[in-house]
């Protein structure tokens, strides 16, 4: 594996994991009834989560026009990490609002 | 000798960073034991850590490790140093905040 190729992998889980902890730092913010501090972290957590969909979206674009991607666990570990954050993203956005409603 | 814990979700990207850090460690000549744990591994062994780092995407567990670790110091890790894998400046900062 190519060090330039690890780093790559390194850039999605770094960001999609940042993005991620804004999330539930958001819903931390909601319980304390801070919802403007939530929101905030919710826009924070966009920020890292499209930069790690950028990098994704490159190595797609690559794969699309014919260059093959290297595979590795890494990478798949990448791609798990930015599934669990879209997850968390939408529960964060519920969770938020049930607070809200209390 | 310092040991130096790093925590992330399940020690796989963390144990990339530690590879880095090593290495860095050993030019440096520098007496230290660096080990990746998952959080729950970790719990047992914060007390016995001279650091613990924790990975971006725990992060927002930073004040629950904190409260478990007392008066061991506890930080999140830069997110640049982290994506770039930059296990010597990692290093350098637990070294200064250990006051090693």
């Amino acid at each position: 594996m190519s060090e330039e190729f690890e780093l790559i992998c390194m850039q999605m889980i770094t960001n999609s994991g940042s993005a991620k902890s804004s999330y539930i730092e958001a819903i931390q913010k909601a319980k304390e009834g801070d919802f403007e501090g939530a929101e905030r972290l919710m826009e924070e957590g966009d920020q890292f989560f499209s930069e790690a969909h950028g990098v994704h979206g490159n190595l797609l674009a690559k794969e699309a026009s014919g260059e093959k991607t290297e595979f590795s666990l890494i990478l798949m570990h990448a791609e798990d990490q930015m599934a669990s954050t879209e997850m968390a993203k939408v529960l964060a956005r519920e969770i938020m609002e049930l607070y809200q409603k209390k | 000798m310092k040991k130096i814990l790093l925590v992330c979700n399940a020690g796989m990207s963390t144990s990339m960073l530690v590879a880095k850090m090593k290495k860095a460690a050993e030019a440096k000549g520098a007496d230290v034991s660096i080990e990746a744990k998952s959080l729950s591994e970790a719990k047992a062994e914060i007390s016995e850590a001279d650091i613990v780092l924790l990975g971006p995407q725990i992060r927002y567990e930073l004040n629950n490790v904190k409260k478990i670790a007392g008066s061991v110091p506890v930080e999140a890790i830069d997110m640049r140093d982290y994506g770039m894998m930059n296990g010597e400046k990692v290093l350098a900062h637990a070294m200064e905040v250990m006051g090693a």
